[in-house]
């Protein structure tokens, strides 16, 4: 068999099994909103290759700039770590509703801590800490007390979403806070080796790594994003490939199981709940040391990214790579309406391209919000031994 | 048998009776955030800067509300001056607010002189506040009854209002010759107008729920967002229906036939006995549609035991869906009376009224009479707030927090029972307790 006869193989079989996951399985109105949006797609690309002075030509440009795909991956950071947080609570058989609660403390947290400490790392940790301790709180409340876990997770969203803009107007006298640092990118962080690395040109193509159109981006990013991208895969080995990832799983599946089995399930549910508080305390820290501010008006700067953060684990399948993937999308919708603001480029009222990411949040929900969420599932569980 | 144990007796039975232990649960969490809230007031109050502490803690002594020279925040651990209590206080810490007096502003504040004058303008405020805070706690605990989480109050009471305040600036102006006539048309009008704007923004979540299992929870929070946008791009342009004359993003004053009589009280102080009324009028209503009507009955059943609902006939997802426009209708009246009661107008940046109307309706147990209380209560938390802000240096953001705190503690019964046994004698198994009938422990163990 020659070499162009496997690689054609291999390329069909690719296809075929995109093709079955993408369509076998799915309603009607699945198919046809996924065919539409790939035929869109398409067309979009096509568009800005042959006619790039169109307006879809033109909407193709603003989605490849830069710009874009940097601002996509600075956008994705709390989505993200909410969203691996929500997976580890979620899968252990606790709703976490309250993601928003702990990405608004950890922001505000983070800006403080760096304020006083003088340091965005040292804020880091702050903002981590706050985020865990809250997590714990509701922990303690769902486990130990047996609370409702969507009332207990909104009440985590209201008393951050209060207790935020309170310590903020009492050490800033108002609800938003002052200046601080922000994160460095990697070209200015001056790590020895690949500091210098990625700013120079590379030997054969003769273009520095963060020069690179469109991809370059992923050179010229701060900390957190390569921390999201460390997280995603850390969580995935975790759930899959270590005994801690099972725990999690049958805790959530069938705890009666895991009791049996002599592995305590409070224990575990305590553990995934704090680790969520852990990571989306970094989602929340990264996000106002991305800013430098804590702005804590109306809805504060988190502004729905704990909600988000739900249904893109939800459509990603509990899969940490697929909420990462489904993170993108929305934050790639977000981060095109930045773009189209910022160029000007259609007259579109700024108020109402706003609202794309969360309506597009209803729409995937609607369609492909029938997940299966782990049978336990914001069930109680109360062990019989002690009885 | 003694006093103490027929006590004990008659508190476990009570106890038992579970209106009661609701109500119980509810006082407590509404005390354990209010003592909670005082600790916060106290690290807050250690988190910033004042010339002389306005409290003071003094180990060994006594809880001191006075100001005391030298006790700064800032120094952790100060040893009290000579002169004052020599050799008692070994420990003392100032902090910059005093949690008595900032609840004393709160919550006594927020009546006025109310024995002397029951129509001040900060009861007014109070009256206002709990009027609006009515309807959007019923609208929470209609669709809470029916086992779903309306979390898009605060989204459906938004486009209520702004459907009654841009409907009415076109159909008011001409009625206004018309006087008490114009009144009686354009004040039913109006609160239809918000009932039916609101409703159908209730029903899409509703219908998405049903039909296609999308979780209530995000899709009103996400509709919350998406209602705020598109108040602020409808009311910030002039080719829409922002008022040309106002910096601010607001629609055109209604002229005064389409909005509320004050009677009473005085016209500037935004509030209305008839709107007050109405409320009741509308808990009631609602109380006895949920409790002796078929359709409350298919609402009730399909909260608490779905499977049998839909056994014995309920069509649970028309139910759903119906139960959803309901608590979005009551929550766009809400918006409609917040516009022809308070503003006399529509404008951005409405106030958290979705947000407490959750927090009621959960302290009311869900119960539409309750909410009546509850949103009292809440209404004294958010008019006490402006006298905080005024009376003292204390962010009356506070309130967000006490509120927040509240859901918490009524979300979590089983501590207050926990400590109930621990406290109480009632109910603790192996107890032997000489109960007449024995209807005491073991019974509903």
């Amino acid at each position: 068999m020659s070499d162009d006869r496997r690689v054609v193989g291999t390329a069909r079989s690719a296809v075929f099994s995109t093709y079955d996951r993408l369509f076998v399985g799915r309603g009607r109105l699945q198919q046809a909103v996924i065919g539409i949006v790939l035929l869109a797609a398409v067309g979009l690309v096509a568009a800005g290759l042959l006619a790039p002075q169109s307006d879809a030509g033109r909407l193709f440009a603003v989605l490849t700039a830069d710009s874009t795909l940097a601002a996509t991956l600075r956008l994705s950071v709390p989505i993200a770590f909410a969203a691996l947080g929500g997976i580890f609570a979620e899968k252990s058989g606790v709703i976490n509703i309250g993601l928003e609660g702990l990405l608004i403390i950890s922001a505000f947290v983070g800006i403080w801590a760096t304020d006083v400490t003088g340091s965005v790392w040292y804020g880091l940790i702050g903002g981590v800490l706050a985020s865990t301790l809250l997590a714990g709180l509701f922990a303690i409340v769902c486990i130990e007390f047996r609370a409702d876990q969507i009332i207990a997770g909104l009440a985590v969203w209201l008393i951050a979403l209060g207790l935020a803009p309170f310590l903020s107007s009492v050490i800033y006298g108002s609800k938003n806070s002052t200046s601080v640092d922000t994160f460095p990118t990697l070209p200015d962080m001056g790590i020895p080796v690949l500091s210098d690395a990625v700013t120079a040109p590379m030997p054969v193509v003769g273009v520095a790594p963060v020069d690179i159109p469109f991809f370059g981006a992923l050179f010229d990013a701060s900390p957190p994003v390569y921390l999201m991208l460390l997280a995603v895969a850390l969580s995935w080995y975790t759930l899959h490939r270590t005994a801690f990832g099972r725990w999690v799983e049958a805790s959530g599946e069938n705890p009666k199981a895991l009791d049996t089995a002599g592995v305590n399930v409070h224990r575990v549910r305590y553990a995934a709940v704090l680790l969520s508080g852990v990571l989306a305390g970094v989602g929340g820290a990264a996000l106002a040391l991305g800013v430098g501010q804590f702005t804590g008006n109306g809805p504060t700067m988190v502004n729905g990214k704990g909600f988000i953060a739900i249904v893109a684990y939800l459509f990603g399948n509990y899969n940490p790579v697929g909420a990462l993937a489904s993170t993108m999308l929305f934050a790639g919708l977000d981060a095109t309406q930045l773009t189209l603001q910022a160029r000007d480029v259609f007259q579109v009222p700024t108020e109402l391209v706003r609202t794309i990411p969360y309506v597009t949040v209803i729409v995937v929900l609607a369609l492909f919000g029938r997940t299966r969420i782990p049978s336990a599932g914001g069930e109680h569980y109360e062990s019989g031994e002690d009885e | 048998m003694s006093f103490s144990e027929r006590a004990h007796d008659l508190l476990g039975r009570l106890v038992r009776a579970s209106a009661f232990e609701r109500f119980l649960i509810s006082t407590s969490a509404l005390l354990l955030s209010v003592f909670i809230g005082a600790l916060i007031i106290l690290g807050a109050g250690r988190m910033t800067d004042c010339a002389s502490a306005a409290y003071t803690i003094a180990v060994p002594g006594k809880f001191v509300t006075t100001t005391l020279p030298g006790l700064v925040p800032g120094v952790v651990k100060s040893v009290l001056p000579g002169g004052l209590w020599p050799s008692q206080a070994v420990f003392a810490m100032g902090f910059c607010y005093d949690p008595f007096a900032v609840y004393d502003l709160l919550f006594l504040g927020a009546l006025g002189d109310v024995l002397n004058n029951p129509l001040n303008s900060q009861f007014a405020t109070t009256i206002a506040e709990t009027t609006i805070l009515m309807f959007t706690g019923v609208a929470v605990a209609v669709a809470f009854r029916a086992d779903i989480f309306n979390i898009g109050v605060q989204g459906q009471l938004v486009v209520g209002a702004l459907t009654t305040g841009v409907v009415l600036t076109y159909v008011a102006p001409p009625l206004a010759g018309l006087g008490v006539l114009a009144t009686i048309v354009l004040l039913p009008l109006g609160l239809l107008l918000g009932g039916v704007a609101g409703g159908a923004y209730a029903a899409v979540p509703g219908a998405l729920k049903a039909y296609a299992d999308a979780n209530e929870v995000i899709t009103t929070i996400m509709l919350n967002f998406v209602a705020t946008s598109i108040a602020l791009f409808l009311v910030s342009r002039e080719k829409y229906f922002k008022d040309p004359e106002s910096f601010a993003n607001q629609t055109v004053n209604l002229p005064d036939v389409a909005l509320f009589p004050s009677w009473l009280f005085r016209a500037r102080d935004d509030v209305s006995l008839l709107a007050f009324a109405f409320a009741v009028v509308v808990l009631v209503g609602i109380w006895y549609l949920l409790q002796h009507t078929p359709f409350g009955y298919d609402l009730r059943t399909s909260g608490l035991q779905p499977d049998a609902a839909e056994y014995g006939g309920v069509d649970a997802d028309r139910t759903i869906v119906s139960s959803m426009t309901l608590s979005g209708a009551l929550a766009g009246i809400g918006g409609a009376v917040y516009v022809l009661m308070v503003l006399g107008n529509f404008q951005t940046g409405v106030p958290d009224y979705g947000f407490d109307g959750i927090t009621v309706s959960i302290l009311a147990g869900n119960n539409p009479l309750g909410v009546g209380l509850a949103a009292f209560l809440f209404g004294v938390l958010k008019s006490g707030s402006i006298v905080v802000q005024v009376g003292s240096d204390v962010p009356p953001t506070l309130v967000g927090v006490l509120r927040g705190l509240i859901i918490l503690f009524v979300a979590m019964p089983e501590f207050f029972r926990m400590i109930g046994q621990k406290f109480g004698s009632f109910g603790r198994p192996g107890e032997p307790v000489a109960t007449d009938g024995g209807s005491g422990g073991g019974s509903d163990e």
